[in-house]
């Protein structure tokens, strides 16, 4: 390529040739003969190339070219190198690919701010109780209007509950999600129509009959984006919604991870729940809150105002059949205002859980990239040393150092540079799958992970800094050579390439170091997983189908409820292959909790310890289902009637809290409050103690009770559990037609009891997998690093090792003489890697399931596959030090 | 390499500059005449090395104190001769002033210690 200045160079090469010709014919007047005149003036002139270069130095636009020649330079290179080439773009795209994928998760997860109107106006209302050491987000309706009608703190505040909407009419469910938001929720964020109108206040008023705003993508995806769908009917849970309008593209809701099909309003939920209303339930906890901050009020003001106003309005909101004790607790709760740019946590608390997992893999990434470095770094080193004459030549050609080193840390960062490029093609597809990872069945995760101006800075800032880092070492000691001895075949090759090596091995050193930091998070990570798979949960996760049920279209009121259910649970243990089956409303791991205090007449708590318990309601056949072992007494049977006596299983935790080693067999147990557990239920049985929200919690006192006797509206929703002595999706047909006959318009969920406890760990899989991932990688890595090295070293020492073997050495001798020379390293690798992992690991605390961050197995096993690996990859050369031919070696020189 | 270079030069920077500045005060000059007029001028002091001359030649030329031509001489050879621009007249005039205040500083001090050698 021809630049447009080129003619300037001739003209500088003109200028300098015209100025020797001048001098050598003013010599040559003064009497020397032509050839010395000539050979005189450029002598005395310098060195050409250089006074050429510093003058092209002061040309403004030069460094444009020079670095469009260093780029064509450096591409030239890499390909004329392409084993090496290839390996460093190979790792260079992992390394900056896995550091793209995370990054871009903890900007959507965490940095990202909400895409509406001046998200930095908006702040989070959360509420403080005595003794609880975070702030709580949900909030019951009469709270959140107490809020809304009585805060003076925020321009405006909103509040929102997600929900899944059903939009089938019975049978399978077809669930899209939703949620119940406030009048002005459209307007508060300042959230535009796509199409028609945003809900308003007028919409979200006492007996409303409610209306529907659909959500961008919802309306693409179903109605095909038609202008025609605004006006039309909708039918959530069996009851129709007027279509009002549709929010702005790219409006995903305010909670993290979520997305938004549909808004309908909080007084709607009345037209869904009937009578099981939470409007005007003042312990039914479902709404979050958010507020936009007036004008020049920070949120410090905005959260001092809100606690000079808690006592007035939390004393408006007193559950009334709360004891006096826990309602004087509630007068004391007080709001705690966060800044909410970057939105809310979501119900599920996708943020809570997954920041600490995210900064963590950040740091394993890192690592990853820089043992990546540091191979690059080894192989450059080695191809710098196999470059030397050229170098050497130039240098001696009048090229400056500095121009050399900034040559070679160009050719660096273009390497660097196509690697990103592979790099973010991997993070697409890599962090789509991370996000795959952190869904489940129960609560999908919904982030954009688009290339933001964020994560673009972030993968150029790494890049470049990688290439300067890989580079920076092989530049400065390819330059500092001596041009007249390395111009000189042999002896500069040792002296050289001692110094190479000794380079080389502090690289590998710490990457011996790096790679074992990595092993032992990834020991610890997996143990914490295995221990989760293999724990005893208190009940047998295989074979069990889990049909989540709903008869909200079917529209039937309590008292028939429960007889219907009866003949669901009837049809499916007819189904053939149906070992058992059961009934319960809390399916174990959901996540849900049914909790309430009990007492137990006569054996009072002592003080300070919660009188809170877990709680189910179930079926005759549940534990046998579930294979919970039953330890004392009996389980339910058909005889435990609405007309006979009260009865309840506890679990083991529960019988010894409140009758420790005795028998609680004939005992009683009385619920606190909320009129469903008020009468005195007798204690027929314990159980072994089982997990009831997730894998990771531990166990707590619990107890069952029988559906026949629940002294409370049967709910709408609740769990089959079918155990099958076949594969249990096999049985979902049989299943949905056995349903069908019964009702019709039974929604149903289909999922198995392994599924719920694979999720409930979904996480720590997340974190097994993926350590596990990066942990191989970096040893993968340090193992090419370090055989690189070693072959290296025995190149350079084949001369030496055919002396000794010619003065006698045996070839065991030779591969121990390789050995020792590797195991230095190794050593002082590992023993820097440990001191580093033991300072490191106690930030993973709490992320560990039953095993300690310093766990000696962990250490000991991935120290002996760190050596093991280290050993085979120099055991290859070592190998080939020994086959050295004597002759061969010496007749080298 | 580069080092070695600027070691050789014995000229303050910005010096050069000056004494390039004053040489073209006389006419124009291509780049070996203006090297040979300081080194004459100087009573062959200052040699004026090529790796500092050019790169300031090519420096004042893009701040246009003085300017470039391409001219053939009396042996039919293309050279380079630069001229002083109005731009830079100017320039060396407050050179020229500044130089004379320091050389006369610097000669205030040395001759101050002159004197109490002396007495």
């Amino acid at each position: 390529m021809r630049w447009p200045w080129r003619k300037r160079y001739d003209e500088l090469d003109e200028e300098i040739r015209a100025h020797i010709e001048m001098s050598a014919h003013e010599r040559e007047e003064r009497g020397e003969l032509p050839d010395e005149a000539r050979a005189a003036a450029r002598r005395e002139f310098g060195n050409l190339g250089l006074v050429k270069e510093t003058t092209r130095d002061t040309w403004s636009y030069v460094w444009i070219e020079q670095l469009w020649q260093d780029v064509q330079y450096g591409l030239r290179m890499l390909r004329k190198t392409p084993l090496i080439t290839s390996v460093a773009l190979l790792s260079l795209a992992l390394g900056i690919g896995a550091n793209t994928a995370i990054f871009s998760l903890v900007d959507a997860v965490m940095l990202r701010m909400l895409p509406v109107q001046n998200p930095e106006q908006l702040a989070r209302i959360l509420f403080r109780s005595l003794g609880s050491p975070r702030p709580r987000q949900s909030v019951t309706n009469p709270i959140w209007e107490q809020v809304r009608d009585h805060q003076d703190a925020f321009s405006g505040v909103i509040a929102w509950s997600p929900q899944m909407f059903d939009l089938a009419e019975g049978g399978e469910v077809n669930n899209i999600n939703g949620i119940y938001s406030s009048g002005d929720y459209f307007t508060v964020l300042g959230v535009r129509p796509a199409a028609g109108r945003l809900m308003t206040s007028s919409d979200d008023v006492r007996g409303c009959s409610g209306v529907a705003v659909l959500g961008y993508g919802f309306w693409q995806s179903r109605y095909a984006g038609a202008e025609s769908a605004v006006g039309s009917l909708i039918r959530l849970n069996g009851h129709a919604f007027p279509i009002v309008g549709v929010a702005q593209r790219g409006f995903f809701g305010t909670d993290v991870g979520d997305k938004l099909d549909v808004a309908i309003p909080v007084c709607a939920e009345a037209v869904l729940a009937g009578k099981d209303s939470s409007l005007d339930v003042r312990s039914d906890w479902w709404l979050a809150m958010m507020g936009r901050l007036k004008p020049g009020v920070t949120v410090e003001q905005a959260d001092a105002r809100m606690k000079v106003l808690s006592p007035t309005l939390f004393g408006a909101a007193v559950p009334q059949d709360w004891p006096a004790k826990d309602q004087d607790r509630f007068r004391k709760n007080t709001f705690a205002i966060l800044p909410g740019a970057a939105g809310a946590d979501g119900f599920r608390g996708l943020r809570q859980e997954y920041s600490q997992p995210l900064e963590i893999l950040m740091f394993v990434v890192a690592l990853v990239l820089l043992i990546a470095c540091a191979n690059i770094a080894s192989l450059l080193l080695a191809r710098s040393a196999a470059r030397q004459k050229e170098i050497a030549l130039r240098l001696s050609l009048g090229a400056s150092r500095a121009r050399l080193i900034r040559q070679m840390l160009t050719e660096s960062v273009v390497l660097s540079g196509a690697g990103a490029i592979f790099g973010v093609l991997f993070a697409r597809w890599g962090s789509a799958l991370l996000v795959r990872f952190v869904s489940t069945q129960q609560s999908q995760v919904f982030l954009d992970l688009k290339m933001d101006s964020r994560v673009l800075a972030f993968t150029i800032v790494i890049t470049v800094l990688c290439g300067l880092l890989f580079g920076i070492l092989p530049a400065l000691r390819s330059t500092r050579v001596d041009a007249m001895s390395a111009m000189k075949e042999g002896q500069s090759q040792a002296a050289g390439g001692r110094s190479h090596s000794s380079a080389a091995r502090w690289i590998v050193a710490a990457q011996i170091a790096l790679s074992l930091i990595l092993l032992i998070g990834t020991g610890l990570f997996i143990h914490t997983f295995a221990n989760l798979l293999t724990l005893d949960a208190g009940f047998d996760r295989d074979n069990v189908l889990m049909v989540e049920t709903n008869i909200h279209n079917a529209g039937i009121a309590d008292p028939a409820r429960a007889p219907l259910y009866g003949q669901m649970l009837a049809k499916l243990q007819s189904i053939p292959g149906v070992v058992s089956a059961s009934q319960c409303w809390m399916t174990p791991l959901s996540g849900r909790q049914w909790d309430n205090s009990l007492t137990s007449p006569g054996h009072p708590l002592p003080s300070g310890v919660d009188p809170d318990t877990l709680l189910n309601w179930v079926t005759p056949g549940y534990f046998e289902t579930m294979r919970t072992p039953v330890l004392e007494g009996r389980t339910f049977e058909a005889r435990d009637s609405a007309t006979s006596t009260p009865v309840v299983i506890v679990n083991r935790l529960m019988a010894r809290r409140y009758f420790g080693s005795q028998s609680p067999i004939g005992e009683h147990l009385l619920g606190g409050s909320e009129g469903m557990l008020r009468q005195p239920m007798e204690i027929i049985g314990v159980v072994q103690d089982a997990k009831y929200t997730s894998l990771r919690d531990d166990f707590q006192p619990e107890a069952y009770f029988p559906l026949s006797q629940i002294q409370k509206n049967v709910d709408e929703d609740s769990t089959f559990e079918i155990r099958t002595a076949m594969t249990p999706s096999a049985l979902i047909p049989a299943v949905r037609e056995a349903m069908g006959r019964v009702n019709k318009l039974a929604s149903l969920q289909f999922t198995t009891l392994k599924q719920e406890a694979d999720d409930s760990v979904a996480q720590q899989h997340l974190m097994a997998v993926l350590s596990g991932f990066f942990g191989g990688l970096a040893l993968l890595l340090t193992a090419i690093g370090l055989y690189g090295v070693m072959a290296y070293v025995v190149t350079q020492r084949t001369h030496e090792i055919g002396i000794r073997m010619a003065l006698g050495a045996q070839q065991a001798s030779i591969l121990r003489l390789v050995i020792r020379d590797a195991a230095t390293v190794l050593v002082a690798g590992v023993a820097a890697g440990l001191l580093g992992s033991i300072w490191i690991s106690r930030f993973v605390k709490d992320l560990l399931f039953r095993v300690a961050p310093n766990d000696p197995s962990t250490l000991a096993l991935a120290i002996v596959v760190l050596v093991a690996i280290a050993l085979f990859a120099c055991y290859v050369p070592a190998r080939r030090a020994t086959r050295v031919d004597p002759m061969v070696a010496l007749r080298y020189e | 390499m580069k080092q070695r270079y600027r070691n050789r030069l014995e000229l303050l920077q910005g010096t050069l500059d000056l004494l390039i500045l004053e040489t073209l005060r006389w006419g124009p000059q291509h780049g070996y005449g203006i090297s040979r007029a300081i080194q004459s001028q100087s009573g062959d002091v200052l040699q004026v090395d090529t790796g500092s001359l050019y790169p300031a030649l090519h420096r004042l030329e893009r701040k246009k104190w003085i300017a470039a031509d391409w001219k053939t001489s009396e042996n039919k050879q293309r050279v380079r001769v630069y001229r002083l621009t109005p731009k830079g007249r100017t320039q060396l005039a407050d050179e020229r002033s500044r130089w004379e205040q320091l050389s006369c500083a610097i000669a205030g001090i040395l001759n101050a210690a002159k004197k109490e050698f002396e007495t």
